[in-house]
């Protein structure tokens, strides 16, 4: 069910997206720094799912507050002349590559125990 | 139990799927603006970079407004300068000239009167000092140029006696008849010779031998030596 969900939300906003109005390029980097955190708390909760810690409170805050933090932060960041939110993408790729290596060495893990058991397996066999 | 599940998944499959389609919306536009900003880059510059393009922009057209302000100036200047140039030039000609002509450095024409003074044969010769009284009242009369036998009278000319003999002017050898050719007023020239104790007068009355000939067209040749200054400084 929640594939399903992942899934529509994916084409309609694929969908509307593509056709929806320009945006100026002025705010495009707003928009692209969004997306980071956004990414950022999409790998954060696949890997809380992964530690069975998984809170939907904390996804759904941490999703668009930091989304809308990093714009705020962009924004301040103009203001001051200075680029914070290069700041910003560090923070969230750095979480990101964290929480994607967490995945991948669950995954990893994972498949070897069930070579592991097919091995013990075959070997009882024999 | 059962329910509060179901409506816990529920909820957190709506949320997913929001935070998913907001996701990709945002995501898509920015692909988007992105690929479209390529083409239409100017459209679609930071505001702030356009104002700077537009600031710089300004600037260079002031300075060369500038520039050019400054260069018609100059040539504004400078067409006056040679207009004014041009003013003096003709007025130094035109001072020069006169100078010319006053100096005697120059042919000149005009009318005035001759004067012919012949050596009589009873009579006492013709001496420096009867031509001299002569020049000197044309002077008088306002006579602009002389010469006598076409040696032109200048402020440094020498009307003297040499001997018995002859008579030098500037400093070449004269003899009789004497032309003394003087441009002026004909009529003032002539009645300051000959009028009431005219110098041609007195002469006559001696017996000398002297015609005085009026002319519209009178040329006087120009000093025929070099006019040269030592210790003028």
């Amino acid at each position: 069910m929640i594939f399903i969900a992942i899934l529509i939300g994916c084409i309609l906003g694929a969908l509307i997206g593509m056709n929806a109005p320009m945006i100026s390029y002025t705010y495009s980097s707003y928009l692209a720094i969004a997306i980071i955190a956004a990414l950022d708390s999409v790998f954060g909760g696949i890997t809380s799912v992964i530690n069975k810690n998984f809170d939907l409170k904390i996804f759904a805050t941490g999703f668009f507050g930091n989304a809308i933090l990093a714009i705020l932060l962009t924004i301040l960041g103009q203001k001051l002349n200075v680029d914070i939110y290069l700041a910003a993408i560090v923070v969230f790729v750095g979480r990101m590559f964290v929480n994607l290596a967490i995945i991948r060495r669950h995954y990893v893990d994972k498949w070897s125990e069930t070579i592991n058991k097919k091995r013990s397996i075959e070997k009882k066999e024999q | 139990m059962k329910k509060d599940i179901k409506k816990g998944k529920i909820t957190m499959t709506i949320t997913i799927g929001i935070a998913c389609f907001c996701l990709v919306l945002v995501m898509f536009m920015q692909f988007k603006i992105v690929n479209e900003t390529d083409i239409t880059s100017i459209e679609n510059m930071k505001e702030a970079e356009l104002r700077t393009e537009l600031a710089n922009w300004k600037s260079k057209y002031e300075e060369a407004d500038q520039a050019y302000q400054e260069t018609q100036a100059k040539i504004q200047e400078y067409k006056e300068t040679k207009q004014s140039n041009e003013e003096t030039e003709k007025v130094v000609n035109s001072e020069l000239e006169q100078i010319n002509l006053s100096l005697g450095t120059t042919d000149v024409e005009g009318q005035g009167i001759e004067i012919i003074v012949r050596d009589s044969e009873d009579v006492e010769k013709i001496k420096a000092s009867d031509l001299l009284l002569i020049v000197n009242s044309l002077k008088l009369s306002g006579a602009e140029a002389i010469s006598i036998n076409d040696n032109r009278i200048i402020n440094t000319s020498d009307i003297v006696d040499i001997g018995n003999e002859f008579i030098k002017v500037n400093g070449e050898r004269i003899l009789a008849p004497y032309f003394i050719k003087a441009i002026g007023d004909p009529a003032y020239l002539e009645s300051g010779l000959i009028g009431n104790g005219g110098y041609v007068d007195t002469m006559r009355k001696i017996g000398q031998d002297v015609t005085i000939n009026k002319s519209n067209k009178l040329k006087i040749s120009k000093y025929n030596n070099e006019i040269k200054t030592k210790y003028i400084q």
